[in-house]
């Protein structure tokens, strides 16, 4: 019998200690909550984006937020250190203009029958006037539509980007657009603000055979748009108040949101890029009273001070013209065209020059490399360089209404951080580490054209490569 | 060094995108200019040979033979050549952005010109060269009932919002016929052809519009003296952008030019206007106009004319050069008109063609193209002659206007130079260096990116959109210039 | 006695003797119908200095004397023309006129045949002797035209590569063939470009295409267009040596046979320089005899021009400049620096409608430069000599046709009237659709109602 009872006993013992030991391996990086929330970065030269350059410091990162900045802090104790030396840190970058997330969208067939009877039309029917809002669809958000498994999103935060604003397309009134941090576990950790700005475009959706086939066609919907929501904004409380005594209004999802949008103050982006159509814009604004960001700008070397008297900010494009790969050798470039495409990336510099707030954004540019190349542009053509900063980070922020949260290194606010190896705009400059909420990312060198790195399948983190200088995990 | 000369450059205010064609606006160095040894057509009260014209602050302040200019005056002196009132062109589509049509249906007037102004168009400059000041710039003839228009000085180097003749009432474009009703093509299969398919079409089209825009005003007005009464609880009327220029033009605020052939179309649209209570400012192209002089007289509209186009359409066939004189012989206030940007570069000589088809004097054909659309346009008051008080927008020829041989030297708007032919002529190497210039940077920024590439080990990457530099106006209906439709954004 | 009258009677005699002096002298108000003489103006040959207070004899169609001091013949009817100006008629060698009624209706219009080749088509073929073109057009004093089919312009039907035969004709006449000079004066090619933009009618929107692609397009045309001539050579060789019994015609090589023989001109429509110079090029290759036609950019290829003695018939003198860094009175001023490099060239409208500014085309060339005698003979004489017609038209020479204008002055000038109108030497009425439209409704009595 004791024999048993021993036998017993060792099971038990053995099982328990089996668990524990099941126990400790389950703990990898990546199981739901055990994700590493205390991070140290030491010994770097921190650009903290507000001004502040700390030559020798440090940032503690804890629970997605920034805890601590400076030259010398407290680390707490469960803090993952990353040594700093010779490294840089800034703020993370953000892409103000990106299709980040959302599925492209398929040019809808205009050739489907027409039916002119008064309603909503989205896409696909032949628009017979404003009444079946062609290309309207503002009730969109890009934040419902955000797909994770977009490879670029890992190309983008591989370059040192943590944020986009993600803008639904197709259309006139095609959607809201979303700010989104590059990284999480589920689709909801990404959105930072789903209903961030309303971009505009004054594309004539119409095509020829339907309603509007031509800009100022556009432009006169986007008035009777706004018209229409103003009527609904002053129309509803009344009918509200009355209903017995008025004709029961009729549902129209596009004054509902956009009316709401007006009283919000909610900013609404506006297409223009050579000079004539910022002066449009800025003249629409005003008329149609909304709080208007201009987004393309590239020809804003013309027109900062106009830009600037207006107190408009400027998301500028920066897939800066240049001549198509595949043009015809003898096609005469025109003066106008070669004076673009000459002074397009002194854009920035005018535009800093009036004191006009501006963002950068990737206009359809491949990837990190291209927006920081085509920075560079801009630096040689006379931006300052921490100009340049502020318009991938706190002015970018700022337009983008998140600026309480991000935009800068500073206590509070989210820990979103590009680790490189030099200066950002630097030629040679590696992008080393990046984090993403407090999330954080090691960027290894890719030997080819930037292919997504998936973290993952490498090392776990806390191997003995992170760990320079002898430095041991904690204090 | 380049680039610093670059900036300074821009610094120095050449913000107007200036082509090989164009030359920067010569601001007078002070407000007080003297053209002298000129013959001055004045068109009002005859020609003043060894005239001089005295500008200040961009009217003309004295006309004569024995003007003396004040000190510090820049002077022109004019050679002999002859100068006349700025020509203004009743029937333009330059200088619009985006589509000269909304022609998706066929009351399309909430679209707006003023909305699509596109300052940098070539084409202000090309008719500046031809001695054009100002432009009727309408909507395109797609529609029944197309956009509103606009009155513009051509101003080149102002921005759009300079251009617009100030005090001018605005325009609204009509179009009855073969254009407004397709005749001359079809949409795809699948695609519903759009109504009206008929001249009667055309008419039903313009009065149901009209029936909306009267019970749209009485909405208004009965909403407003209910307001005024004290009523608090109130839901206004929406207000409608297509309707509100209808609106204005039943209460005589806005201009109406209707493109127009048939002489039975014209009538129509004469009664339609007379049921509604309104007028027709002008009839265009009204190529079958000498057969209803009378009636065009009696309605008071004006009648803008082509000089000797014809047959291109059905309805143009019973078109004639003597239009023009016939309509004027009837009591018509008739002007001829360009519709194309090209035209409007010699319409001194398309109006000389009215002394050869009818007999008109010079005199009466240089009206054709300055005061009497000034009269058309409701703005004589201020341009169409040259008479003190008018503003200081002036041709100078270098011939006879109304010969073949006369080529325009230089074209004054509010008194500022803005075309000068020699200045032109002057200006062409340093721009072809430039050109050249860049063209070399380019290139060599070209190869340099090249060595990067193969040093990097990189492919070439996908190849990107033609970037959004400013384009050509697109295809008029009756011009065969090409261009490229609106930027892409 | 008998009540005849006997020859021998003195009455009978009196009688027979008028009788005979009648027959013998021919009263003067009977002129013989095809005799004029035009006395008194200023008479410009062109081939020649001008004559003041000269006289043009017309006989049987053709010019039969000019000068100062020659006597007019008894049977003639006299034109007083002093204070009036007398010119070869204006040619119009590039139009559609006859083949085009009203552009926008197709019904009228035979301009443009399906197909990209077909070089069998003859253009008088299907010329309307009796188009409202015709008398429209010679009331502004041109005598003669050419009608091109395939030619586009503002009111005229354009496409495909070899467009047809052209065909060179008086303005008057009952049928073509009262009316033709020659039917076949040269083929038509549209010179093919490497397009990369085109317009798309469905969407109404430019389209881009990469240049290689183009590029590769553009040779397969021009592939093609190059073995249309080897064909030809082929059949021509055939032609002559095989049977008539086996042998099996085909219209279209039989076509370009005297075209690669180097008998009939090519006439090529070419604008950018490149095409120019790639249809230089191609023409010299093959041997053909090449005519440019419209021309915008041959400022830029003066040189291979000249050299290979290549004419312009130039389009429309005003029109926009051909690329937007152009100076804006380039093509006003293209005329004069042709003139001046000694390239041979005419004017033409390219239109149907727009011919009768065939004229004015001419004298904004001489406002930007061109010489008054040059533009003259760019509108009367030049295109006669290129298109080899210069035997029948083009100066007032005697045993040439009597296609002749008399005007109130100067012929470029706008106001000038053409007060007699003379085409294969017979008085031709200047009353056309315009001016009877005219007639008719200033006669029109005030509205009723």
């Amino acid at each position: 019998m004791k024999n048993r009872f021993k036998f017993r006993y060792a099971l038990l013992v053995f099982m328990v200690a089996c668990i524990a030991s099941l126990i400790n391996w389950t703990h990898p990086a990546r199981a739901a909550g055990a994700a590493p929330r205390y991070f140290a970065i030491t010994n770097a030269r921190v650009v903290t984006g507000s001004g502040v350059v700390i030559s020798n410091g440090t940032v503690v990162v804890a629970k997605g937020l920034i805890q601590a900045v400076g030259e010398t802090v407290a680390i707490p104790p469960e803090a993952w250190v990353i040594d700093g030396k010779g490294l840089t840190v800034y703020p993370g970058l953000i892409d103000a203009g990106t299709d980040l997330g959302l599925p492209k969208e398929e040019p809808t067939e205009n050739a489907a029958a027409g039916r002119g009877r008064r309603r909503a039309a989205p896409s696909g029917e032949i628009a017979k006037g404003p009444e079946d809002r062609p290309g309207t669809t503002p009730w969109r958000v890009a934040a419902d539509e955000f797909k994770t498994d977009d490879k670029r999103i890992e190309t983008w935060r591989n370059g040192g980007f943590t944020t986009a604003l993600t803008m639904p397309d197709g259309g006139i009134f095609p959607g809201q657009a979303t700010v989104v941090d590059l990284a999480g576990d589920r689709q909801g950790d990404y959105i930072v603000k789903a209903v961030a700005t309303l971009p505009i475009s004054f594309r004539p959706v119409g095509g020829f055979w339907g309603f509007p086939d031509s800009l100022m066609g556009s432009i006169a919907y986007i008035r009777q748009v706004f018209d229409d929501s103003n009527w609904y904004e002053q129309a509803a409380p009344i009918y509200a108040a009355n209903s017995i005594k008025f004709e029961r209004l009729p549902y129209d999802r596009t004054e509902q949101v956009i009316s709401r949008e007006l009283r919000d103050k909610e900013t609404v982006l506006l297409p223009a890029n050579n000079s004539v159509q910022i002066l449009r814009a800025l003249r629409l604004a005003d008329e149609w009273k909304i709080n208007a960001v201009i987004y393309g700008g590239q020809q804003g070397y013309a027109v900062a001070d106009a830009i600037a008297a207006k107190k408009t900010p400027v998301l500028v494009n920066l897939k800066w013209p240049e001549r198509a790969k595949d043009a015809d050798p003898e096609a005469d470039q025109t003066l106008r065209e070669l004076r673009f495409r000459d002074r397009a990336p002194s854009s920035p510099a005018a535009l800093a020059k009036s004191g006009v707030k501006f963002a950068f954004y990737s206009g359809g540019l491949s990837g990190p490399k291209d927006i920081l190349k085509n920075a560079r542009k801009a630096i040689s053509a006379g931006l300052a360089p921490d100009a340049a900063l502020r318009a991938f980070t706190a002015d970018s922020a700022e337009i983008l209404g998140v600026s309480d949260r991000m935009g800068s290194i500073a206590p509070g606010k989210i820990a979103n951080l590009v680790v490189t190896d030099g200066d950002i705009f630097g030629e040679k400059t590696k992008v080393k580490h990046v984090f993403v909420d407090g999330r954080w990312f090691e960027v290894h060198e890719e030997p080819a054209a930037e292919k997504p790195s998936d973290h993952k399948t490498d090392e776990p983190p806390g191997s003995p490569k992170d760990m320079t200088d002898g430095e041991g995990v904690g204090r | 060094m380049k680039r610093v000369i670059l900036l300074m450059a821009i610094a120095f205010g050449l913000f107007a995108p200036v082509a090989l064609r164009a030359q920067d606006s010569n601001a007078p160095k002070n407000n007080i200019i003297l053209i002298k040894n000129a013959t001055l057509l004045t068109v009002t009260h005859g020609n003043i040979e060894h005239g001089s014209i005295l500008i200040r602050d961009g009217k003309i302040a004295e006309v004569g033979t024995d003007v003396k200019a004040p000190d510090g005056a820049t002077v022109i002196d004019a050679n002999g050549q002859y100068v006349t009132p700025g020509i203004i062109d009743c029937h333009s589509h330059i200088a619009i952005e985006g589509g000269v049509n909304e022609g998706s249906v066929s009351v399309s007037s909430m679209a707006n010109i003023a909305d699509v102004l596109d300052s940098d168009d070539l084409s202000i400059y090309d008719d500046l060269a031809g001695g054009v000041t100002v432009a009727n710039v309408l909507h395109g003839s797609a529609n029944a009932i197309g956009g509103q228009t606009v009155v513009i000085k051509l101003r080149w180097g102002k921005p759009a919002s300079q251009l617009p003749f100030e005090g001018a009432l605005p325009g609204i474009k009509f179009a009855l016929g073969e254009n407004p009703k397709r005749s001359n093509f079809s949409p795809p299969p699948g695609i519903e052809p759009r109504y009206p398919a008929t001249r009667l079409g055309v008419e039903e089209t313009i009065r149901e519009a009209f029936i909306e825009a009267r019970q749209y005003k009485k909405d208004w007005e009965d909403y407003k003296q209910k307001k005024a009464a004290g009523d608090q609880n109130l839901i206004p009327p929406r207000r409608d952008e297509k309707l509100e220029p209808l609106v204005e033009v039943l209460e005589g605020k806005r201009y109406v030019h209707s493109h127009c052939y048939r002489a039975d179309e014209i009538l129509m649209l004469i009664r339609v206007a007379n049921e509604f209570g309104f007028k027709i400012r002008t009839f265009q192209h009204v190529l079958e106009g000498y057969k209803i002089a009378d009636e065009i007289a009696a309605s008071g509209a004006g009648g803008s004319t082509f000089s000797d186009w014809w047959a291109y359409k059905m309805e143009a066939f019973d078109a004639i050069p003597y239009n023009a004189a016939l309509m004027t012989d009837r009591g018509v206030v008739v002007s001829i008109n360009s519709d194309d940007a090209e035209e409007a570069r010699h319409l001194n000589q398309e109006a000389a063609k009215s002394m050869k088809y009818g007999g008109l004097s010079a005199n009466d054909a240089l009206k054709l193209i300055t005061l009497n659309p000034a009269i058309q346009l409701g703005i004589d008051n201020r341009v169409g002659s040259i008479d003190v008080g008018k503003d200081a927008d002036l041709a100078i020829f270098n011939h006879d206007p109304l010969s073949v041989y006369a080529v325009v030297q230089k074209t004054l708007i509010d008194g500022r130079v803005y075309f000068d032919r020699q200045r032109d002529i002057d200006m062409r190497p340093a721009l072809e260096k430039e050109k050249q210039d860049l063209l070399a940077k380019e290139k060599s920024a070209a190869e340099e990116k090249k060595k990067e590439d193969k040093s990097e080990g990189k492919s070439e990457g996908k190849s990107e959109k033609k970037p959004d530099a400013k384009k050509k106006k697109p295809p008029t209906s009756q011009s065969n210039v090409g261009g490229v439709a609106g930027g892409g954004l | 006695m008998s009540r005849v009258i006997s020859v021998k009677s003195p009455s009978f005699q009196l009688i027979a003797f008028c009788l005979a002096l009648s027959l013998a002298f021919p009263l003067r108000s009977q002129p013989a119908a095809n005799v004029y003489a035009i006395k008194g103006a200023k008479v410009y040959t062109l081939a020649g200095p001008a004559i003041e207070n000269g006289t043009v004899v017309i006989r049987d169609g053709k010019i039969a004397a000019v000068g100062a001091n020659i006597d007019v013949p008894a049977d003639a009817q006299v034109i007083e023309a002093a204070g009036l100006e007398v010119y070869p008629g204006m040619f119009d060698p590039i139009t559609q006129i006859g083949l085009n009624e009203v552009g926008a209706v197709s019904a009228t219009v035979d301009a443009r045949e399906l197909g990209a080749f077909n070089p069998e088509l003859i253009a008088a073929t299907a010329v309307n002797p009796a188009t409202a073109h015709i008398p429209v057009t010679r009331a502004s004093g041109i005598t003669e035209v050419i009608a091109v089919p395939g030619i586009g312009g503002f009111d005229s039907e354009g496409g495909g590569v070899i467009t047809g035969q052209a065909s060179a004709f008086n303005l008057a006449g009952w049928t073509m063939e009262e009316m033709q000079i020659n039917r076949q004066v040269a083929m038509v090619i549209n010179w093919p470009s490497i397009e990369t933009r085109s317009f798309d009618f469905s969407t109404f929107s430019i389209k881009e295409k990469p240049y290689t692609e183009a590029k590769k397009e553009y040779e397969k045309a021009v592939n093609v267009l190059s073995d249309w001539m080897v064909r030809a050579r082929h059949y021509a060789q055939a032609k002559e040596k095989g049977s008539p019994d086996l042998f099996l015609r085909d219209l279209k090589l039989e076509a370009l046979v005297p075209v690669v023989e180097g008998k009939l001109p090519v006439l090529v429509v070419a604008d950018e320089a490149r095409d120019i110079r790639n249809a230089v090029d191609f023409c010299a290759k093959q041997n053909l005899k090449m005519i440019l036609a419209s021309g915008s950019e041959s400022w830029k290829v003066k040189d291979l021009l000249k050299e290979k003695k290549i004419p312009v018939i130039l389009g429309p003198t005003e029109r926009l400049p051909e690329k937007q860094d152009d100076p804006y009175d380039k093509p006003m001023t293209q005329p004069a620096e042709l003139n001046a490099a000694g390239i041979p060239f005419a004017f033409a409208s390219f239109g149907t409608s727009f011919s009768r500014r065939l004229s004015q085309y001419a004298g904004t060339a001489v406002g930007y430069g061109l010489p008054h005698d040059e533009a003259l003979k760019a509108v009367m004489l030049n295109a006669a000599q290129i298109f080899g017609l210069a035997d029948q038209i083009g100066t007032l020479e005697p045993g040439k046709l009597a296609n002749i204008i008399v005007t109130t002055g100067d012929p470029l000038e706008i106001q000038t009237q053409v007060r007699y109108l003379f085409i294969k030497g017979q008085l031709t009425s200047t009353d056309n659709r315009h001016r009877d439209l005219y007639e008719q409704y200033r006669k029109r009595p005030a509205p009723t109602r």
